[in-house]
């Protein structure tokens, strides 16, 4: 989950060009939106694809994207039990 | 190039089903929603989540609220303003206020405070349609203008837990002033010159300004945009509407475009950040015939899997973009995936929409924003000389004269003088034509931001910035970003012995401007460059942000 969390911020902060941000001084539960990282939701759908893309686990409905899409922490975790759940069923 | 004889190659360029002239009919733009209400009255006109209305329905509803709002003294000429994201009351809101001969007020929800109080004082607006969900906005500010009514649609319930001072208006709920109305049509004679839209848009000198679109400039707007594309035989198709009606690209490639065809309207209002997941849902449900998007959402959307892009997007038959230029990566993904081509529009508020557009469906030259719209003239002029019209491939300043462009900006004669010269807009945006009638646009004149669509100008930001108790000087550029087009960065200085950082004044954008307005990075430095005169050197900022 460390390795995860740790892959999950230099990727965002990277195809998201967040810049000024060093990815190594985020907290797991820095806020994607507001006052955290201030994405829109043009970058939501970005976020979207680059989690579909990479990790298989696709986001597309409003009451997931609630849930999960809020801060490093909570998107690490519904990675990690779909990615599995999808490792599965390969 | 001599007066008179200017150079028209692109007339050659226009697809065989494109007319060089269309007939305009003398006709204020809400005579539409009668015709379509009376030819298919059962077809459906708008799904806003679960619920859907025919263009019966629609135009029952925009006549009861036409009553309710002559009742409340709104009358011909009057300004109503419209404070909505895409929803049903948005369409009737605005047809009602058509009806009336009364004038929108156009305005962006992300907008608050001290900008909204200019653009309600400004536009002299005496009436409001809103959502309950902006109502605490309106009426932390609504005693310094001078609105008279509320009309609130109430999704939350939120006005019950307000509270509201003496002697401002009590919000009247939207539901309950319609449902005892009648629905005849309401008897007034609108004409195709009356006022009726105040566009609002971003203003160089950091105050808004409203361009004045007659109904005759709307009807223009659309009809061009209609026989240029020449669909057919579309009947009750659907319309994906995720840009906002209170953008002029909404407003006409959405709205008044599918109200004129009969077209299915499919809101997507964007209420908040999460509403954008819908689009994909909505896109397998509706199936819609026409998308029109701002250049960022398709780079976004193309950003998706590709078999979940490709299964939803190969249904869009016109699928078109504006607000901003569409980067070619988008273009060519787009085109791999579908075998279509996004078509590519170039317009501004003060155009009621488009001036010109790519060829349908063939599409136009990589990087082009297509060629003039029937009745479109357009030309590159001079910019030491602006009599002078350029020769093709010579840059110069993109100028444009048609039946849509707008009959000057509200109470603002001089600013208008120095746009409109003998009918021509004079646009600010420098680009160039190509032997063919292409156009390309290269930059502006002046530092205008374009970021997702939206029209941002520095000083707008700056001001703000400045403040801040701690911010000494702040500048404002544009950097190139893949998904967006544009992202903002602002550069700052702080007071002697001040200690500040980029959360911090973060923070402080998010509270005092629109979000489409914070910038992406904060930057501070030891001084921002000035000219001798003071004049700030914003190409050293930018030569600075492109070496990193």
């Amino acid at each position: 989950m460390q390795e995860l969390l740790k892959e999950l911020k230099v990727k965002i902060v990277e195809e998201l060009q967040l810049e000024e941000v060093n990815p190594a001084t985020l907290a797991d539960d820095t806020p994607f939106f507001a006052d955290g990282l201030g994405l829109d939701s043009v970058d939501l759908l970005v976020l979207v694809g680059i989690i579909d893309r990479d990790y298989g686990v696709g986001i597309f409905s409003r009451e997931v994207g609630e849930k999960v899409l809020v801060n490093f922490s909570t998107l690490a975790a519904y990675i990690e039990k779909n990615r599995k759940r999808w490792r599965k069923a390969k | 190039m001599e007066k008179g004889k200017m150079n028209r190659p692109w007339l050659k360029q226009y697809e065989r089903h494109v007319p060089h002239t269309i007939p305009y009919p003398a006709i204020p733009v809400h005579r539409w929603l009668l015709d379509t209400a009376a030819a298919h009255p059962d077809d459906v006109a708008i799904s806003f989540n679960e619920i859907h209305f025919t263009y019966r329905e629609m135009n029952d509803r925009v006549n009861r609220l036409a009553h309710a709002m002559q009742k409340m003294g709104v009358s011909k000429g009057d300004r109503i303003a419209l404070f909505l994201v895409n929803t049903p009351t948005y369409v009737f809101g605005f047809f009602a206020a058509m009806k009336l001969g009364a004038v929108v007020v156009n305005l962006s929800v992300g907008i608050f405070g001290e900008e909204l109080i200019r653009c309600l004082n400004e536009s002299g607006a005496k009436m409001i349609v809103t959502l309950d969900l902006f109502a605490q906005g309106i009426y932390q500010v609504i005693g310094r203008t001078g609105l008279k009514a509320v009309i609130l649609h109430s999704v939350y319930g939120i006005e019950k837990r307000m509270t509201f001072e003496e002697g401002v208006p009590r919000p009247l709920i939207y539901q309950e002033l319609v449902e005892t109305e009648d629905a005849a049509e309401p008897d007034e004679r609108v004409l195709p010159e009356d006022d009726a839209v105040l566009q609002y848009t971003s203003g160089s000198t950091g105050s808004p300004k409203a361009a004045v679109l007659t109904h005759s400039n709307l009807v223009s707007s659309v009809l061009q945009g209609e026989t240029w594309m020449g669909i057919r035989d579309t009947g009750n198709a659907a319309v994906m509407c995720v840009i906002p009606f209170f953008h002029v690209f909404g407003m006409s490639a959405c709205l008044l475009s599918s109200v004129l065809k009969g077209y299915h309207m499919v809101l997507l209002p964007r209420m908040d950040l999460m509403d954008i997941l819908s689009l994909m849902k909505s896109l397998e449900t509706y199936k819609p015939v026409s998308f029109p998007a701002v250049p960022s959402l398709w780079a976004a959307m193309l950003s998706l899997p590709a078999d979940e892009t490709k299964r939803h997007l190969t249904t869009v038959r016109v699928p078109t973009s504006g607000g901003a230029p569409l980067p070619n990566w988008v273009q060519e993904k787009f085109h791999a995936l579908t075998g279509r081509t996004i078509i590519e529009a170039y317009g501004l508020s003060e155009a009621s929409s488009a001036t010109h557009f790519c060829p349908f469906p063939s599409g136009g030259p990589l990087g082009s924003i297509g060629l003039p719209l029937p009745d479109t003239d357009a030309k590159i002029v001079d910019l030491e000389n602006p009599v002078r019209e350029c020769l093709p491939g010579e840059i110069g300043e993109l100028v444009v004269k048609g039946p849509q462009i707008m009959k000057g900006y509200w109470n603002n004669p001089d600013l208008t003088s120095r746009v409109l010269k003998d009918g021509w807009f004079y646009t600010g945006d420098l680009g160039r034509m190509d032997q063919d009638g292409f156009f390309y646009l290269v930059d502006r004149k002046d530092d205008l931001i374009i970021s997702s669509g939206f029209n941002i100008y520095p000083t707008e930001i700056e001001d703000v910035l400045k403040k801040h108790p701690k911010i000494k000087d702040a500048g404002v550029i544009g950097v190139p970003d893949r998904i967006k087009g544009m992202a903002i960065r602002a550069v700052v200085t702080l007071h002697e012995g001040m200690k500040g950082d980029k959360e911090e004044f973060m923070k402080f954008c998010r509270e005092n401007m629109p979000e489409y307005r914070v910038p992406k990075s904060i930057l501070i430095r030891g001084e921002i460059p000035r000219d001798p005169a003071g004049k700030m050197l914003r190409r050293i900022l930018r030569e600075e942000a492109q070496e990193g």
